[in-house]
């Protein structure tokens, strides 16, 4: 053996150190990877024990059920109660915002009240704001409640408190669905709205609703829409509307009609679906039965393309689509009903049920039963404009003495014809109950502080409901946040039905809106039903059962059949108006659609801040208002992004950023509604303008209600810009070529199809052909 | 008995693109599980908003043919994960769940991570989060509210899985496929998002949904040439009108 020299051995161990560090250094040291942190990461603690409180929110139109997490007696979150059978579990960006109501830096905190018309709103003791209240209701003069629309137990106190004190109570709703509850009236016979079975249709057919957002009970629909998506044969929805909503971003084919035109529309796929045989000679008894001779004879493919703006190939492939998958259902509502001829529009959409033979049948449109509790309504819409005018004609003749309002910013979502502030200012006495000051109650001569759903009782009747009958439970989940505590929230607010059940003494029998509830409870159990819900030995153990499972619900009591014919709704007024415009030199003209914000709606959650910085689907815009115009049409017109637009009606003017997109039709224009308050706290108050100030007062020829998508303005550049505050852009997209992100694959393509025929594609695209 | 065993799982996310709306309800309930900051308008303006999942939204075509394709997109939660080996202060790692996560009292803001995701999907703190004194008290206990210089990310509700795999240990039972839900998920109106284990041996005997969805014939994932090997796999959005060829963006 050779002998190791010493600076061999030298040699030899540096280089094996200097490989022992570099193959160290080649990877992770082993601790690294397997040790998490010295210290933990909070994540991975569990701290303390939380509590899930079933609930309702009764001001909500569509009636979701929701759980709320509680922490040492403060809601965490809100979600979707998976019990429930009308949401299943799922909630949407309002519901989670309406946390924010409950912990609201801006909640009034004790009454206000202002001495004199003008004077300043000064804080009183609820002491003196009873005293106030008692006096104004006692005084000579009619009461007028004003609310938003309420079902359940709050409808049920406020109805009756009016008529105690022989007043009235009249419910607004800025998006009213009047014509909507008068179509399904005039079409099924029965004034609630009915249960849309998607979830088990093949083919939909809708217009005007944008049900996956906003429109009637949002949640309910879009676990329907994803069960029509995951069905074995995945159904196919048209969508009809003339803005491109997220329900028509949804759609497999969307129709951009010109507005006004739906009915037409609908008649014209009518009569391709009859020609084609696509229909039993039964369904066109039933659908032609009270109709004139010939009544859809004016309604031929190729002359309503001509009347509507639709190509008529889409016409066509839409009425294809409806005859030849079934089942399939149609239904509409939003802008639709929102035309001089919205009844009209909406009846003769709503009967294409009975010509696609849905009526009553599974994957079609199904009948709600009555409430389980008598008396208690559990269907609810606004006053017409109509009503409205009427009404406030009566404040300004001095005819009303006193005005309740709660729930219902009229001052913001009356059309400014209305001038509904100067009404106010008429009324001797405006009471408003509010969590946070909104403009309406800015108004008002007594302020009172309410308390949120969060902290209240009531009930909730869902309207549609789920096909059978249901009744949510509303319970306070945290106690009340009363006066000052060690965060300095202060709120020493009291709930409204409780207030009203105050100042009726023993007028209405119950002293609490607790009371009314475990009344309520009492009469389900008295019902002795076995129900899906609470099966209980007594009402006690009932009542806790209804609250732990968020009320009571029994899927075998279902509605009465709908069936019969389709009425005669061509008798009702055809006709679309549209309002005129100002001057031609002041702008291009367009149709302006306003539309429901997907998180603010029509503005009643523009106080939260969730709400406000929550993206639009389509622009991912948040904070502002912005106007939707097409991109070409902007391009002609030299408008881009955040560009300052006048949009200007015969009624007035509004300013908003533009943001051109390629789905707007060319010409229309689409505005949020929710923003331009005056006051709705810091988040609110100064922020985007109000749409619905500068809409003309068109009505629907039956209803009276207000046509809000009938007003044409002229669009024009105000010469200033500004960045429009969006999500997009925040994060560079990466659409580095076709197929990604979103891959599209067609019937019976796999991904990795799809993927290869990408890529080729794209490789085609940069090597002119050669790989 | 059953007890709490740590990278028993391998947790993954599947996202139906043909089911998504684009209705931001998973964006805000994300925001408010996780303790995420508000995004108030001057973050907007300056493109600084911040949000774990997001809806991307593509245009597609021109008027009348167009369409507009969604896709919440999240971390990726690779196991191939660019971000990881950037990462001075192993800040952010490979966890044995097959989560990428990061560990915010490690971090030091170099933003090297963010740099190096291909799916943006990590946010920087440019600011301290503030909220007003009431609103303090909807912040989530269970969630660190990072400071400023402090990068965070979708962690697939930790804090949830924690207390679903602590609760099933309580109760010595296995924990059911389904019943960890993320807040994302959990909000989904039209059940998009799908969580669960998809680990193969976890799933032999009785598959989980989410595990059964990732070998769909529509399943896809992101960006596949960088060979990042994402645990969120997404099922292709259908289009029943397309006649075959290249579509989508």
């Amino acid at each position: 053996m050779k002998k190791l020299t010493r600076r061999q051995f030298m040699v030899l161990s540096g280089k094996a150190a200097t490989g022992a560090v570099i193959f160290v250094a080649c990877g992770l040291p082993e601790r690294e990877l397997i040790v998490q942190s010295p210290v933990e990461l909070p994540e991975d603690l569990v701290r303390g024990e939380d509590a899930w409180f079933a609930t309702t929110w009764g001001d909500m139109p569509g009636g979701d059920g929701l759980i709320v997490r509680v922490m040492e007696g403060r809601a965490k979150k809100v979600a979707g109660n998976p019990d429930f059978p009308v949401n299943a579990g799922k909630q949407s960006v309002r519901h989670d915002a309406a946390l924010q109501l409950l912990y609201h830096p801006d909640r009034i905190s004790r009454p206000l009240m202002r001495r004199s018309k003008g004077g300043a709103l000064n804080p009183i003791s609820w002491a003196e704001a009873e005293i106030e209240m008692i006096n104004a209701l006692e005084a000579a003069g009619g009461v007028t409640v004003v609310t938003n629309p309420l079902r359940g137990h709050l409808g049920l106190v406020a109805e009756q408190f009016a008529a105690l004190y022989g007043g009235r109570h009249i419910a607004f709703d800025a998006v009213e669905q009047g014509v909507l509850h008068g179509a399904v009236d005039r079409v099924f016979g029965q004034s609630s709205l009915p249960d849309l079975d998607i979830g088990e249709a093949q083919a939909v057919l809708s217009f005007g609703a944008d049900w996956l957002s906003t429109w009637v009970s949002p949640v309910s629909l879009s676990v329907k829409y994803g069960q029509f998506r995951g069905q074995g044969h995945r159904g196919y929805l048209v969508h009809v509307e003339p803005r491109m909503s997220m329900t028509a971003a949804a759609a497999d084919l969307w129709i951009a009609p010109r507005p006004g035109t739906e009915g037409e529309v609908a008649l014209s796929i009518a009569k391709e679906i009859i020609d084609h045989g696509w229909a039993s000679s039964g369904d066109i008894g039933a659908f032609m039965e009270n109709m004139p001779d010939g009544a859809l004879d004016n309604y031929g493919a190729s002359a309503v393309a001509e009347r509507s703006g639709v190509p008529e190939e889409r016409l066509k492939r839409a009425a294809e689509k409806l005859g030849t998958n079934r089942p399939a259902l149609a239904f509409a509502g939003g802008s639709t009903g929102a035309h001089a001829n919205g009844s009209f529009n909406l009846s003769a959409i709503y009967s294409l049920n009975y010509l696609l033979g849905s009526v009553g049948s599974k994957g079609g449109i199904r009948s709600n039963p009555a409430s389980p509790l008598s008396g208690v309504p559990s269907s609810a819409t606004g006053a017409s404009l109509e009503e409205w005018e009427n009404e406030i004609a009566q404040w300004r003749g001095g005819n009303v003495r006193t005005v309740i309002v709660r729930g219902a910013d009229i001052v913001h979502g009356l059309p400014a014809s209305v001038e509904v502030k100067g009404a106010l200012r008429a009324v001797p006495k405006v009471i408003a109950f509010a969590t946070v000051l909104d403009d309406t109650a800015a108004e008002a001569d007594l302020v009172l502080p309410e308390k949120s759903f969060l902290e209240t009782w009531g009930s909730d009747i869902p309207e549609p409901g789920p096909g059978y009958q249901t009744v949510a439970f509303q319970q306070p989940v945290v106690g009340p946040t009363v006066n000052f505590d060690e965060v300095g929230l202060v709120s020493d607010a009291r709930g409204f039905g409780d207030v009203l059940l105050w100042a009726s003494g023993d007028g209405l029998g119950v002293s609490s809106m607790e009371d009314l509830v475990r009344n309520a409870s009492g009469q389900l159990f008295d019902l002795g039903r076995r129900s899906d819900s609470i099966n209980a030995p007594d009402k006690r153990l009932f009542f806790n059962g209804a609250l732990q499972r968020g009320g009571w619900w029994d899927n075998g009591a279902t509605g009465d059949d709908l069936g019969g014919a389709a009425p005669n709704f061509m008798e009702l007024g055809k006709e679309a108006k549209y309002s005129s415009t100002v001057p031609a030199e002041e702008g291009e003209e367009f149709h302006l659609i306003p539309f429901q914000s997907n998180a603010l709606l029509d503005g009643r959650l523009a106080s939260t801040p969730w709400a406000q910085q929550s993206p639009d689907p389509m622009s991912s815009a948040v904070w502002e208002t912005w106007v939707e115009i097409n991109k070409r049409v902007a391009e002609d017109l030299g408008i881009i992004e955040g560009d300052v637009l006048f949009i200007r009606s015969v009624n007035g003017e509004i300013e908003a950023l533009a943001y051109p997109h390629p789905g707007v039709p060319p010409g229309v224009v689409g505005v949020p509604m929710g923003q331009g308050h005056s006051h709705g706290g810091r988040y609110a108050e100064g922020r985007g303008q109000n749409v619905m100030s500068i809409l003309t007062d068109i009505k629907d020829s039956e209803t009276g209600a207000l046509a809000w998508a009938a007003t044409k303005v002229r669009v024009s550049k105000s010469g200033l810009r500004r960045k429009v505050p969006k999500f997009e852009g925040t994060v560079e997209a990466f659409p580095t070529e076709p197929g990604v992100p979103v891959l599209v694959v067609g019937p019976d393509e796999t991904a990795h199809e799809a993927e290869e025929a990408n890529h080729h594609l794209h490789q085609q695209s940069i090597y002119g052909g050669k790989e | 008995m059953t007890t709490e065993v740590f990278g028993k799982h391998k947790w993954g996310m599947v996202v139906d693109v043909d089911r998504c709306t684009g209705c931001q309800a998973c964006v805000l309930a994300c925001q408010v599980e996780n303790n995420v900051p508000l995004n108030t308008q001057e973050r907007y303006e300056r493109a600084r908003g911040m949000a774990w999942i997001r809806v991307e939204r593509y245009w597609e075509g021109e008027f009348p043919d167009v369409k507009a394709r969604f896709i919440p997109i999240l971390c990726q939660h690779c196991e191939n994960a660019p971000c990881e080996p950037v990462c001075p202060v192993f800040a952010t790692y490979h966890n044995p769940e097959g989560m990428n996560v990061q560990i915010y009292n490690r971090c030091v803001g170099t933003r090297y991570c963010a740099n190096g995701c291909p799916y943006i999907v990590r946010f920087f703190n440019y600011w301290e989060p503030v909220w007003p004194e009431s609103f303090r008290n909807h912040l989530n206990p269970d969630v660190t509210v990072r400071s400023r210089g402090i990068m965070e990310k979708c962690s697939f509700c930790m804090q949830r899985i924690r207390r679903g795999v602590r609760n099933a240990a309580k109760e010595n039972r296995e924990l059911e496929d389904g019943e960890i839900q993320t807040a994302c998920q959990q909000a989904c109106p039209t059940d998009a998002l799908v969580f669960g284990d998809i680990d193969p041996d976890n799933n032999r005997t009785n598959p989980g949904r989410a595990y059964s969805m990732i070998n769909d014939d529509r399943a896809y994932t992101l960006l596949p040439r960088l060979n990042t090997d994402p645990n969120v796999i997404y099922l292709a959005k259908v289009d029943p009108d397309r006649e075959g060829g290249a579509g989508g963006h």
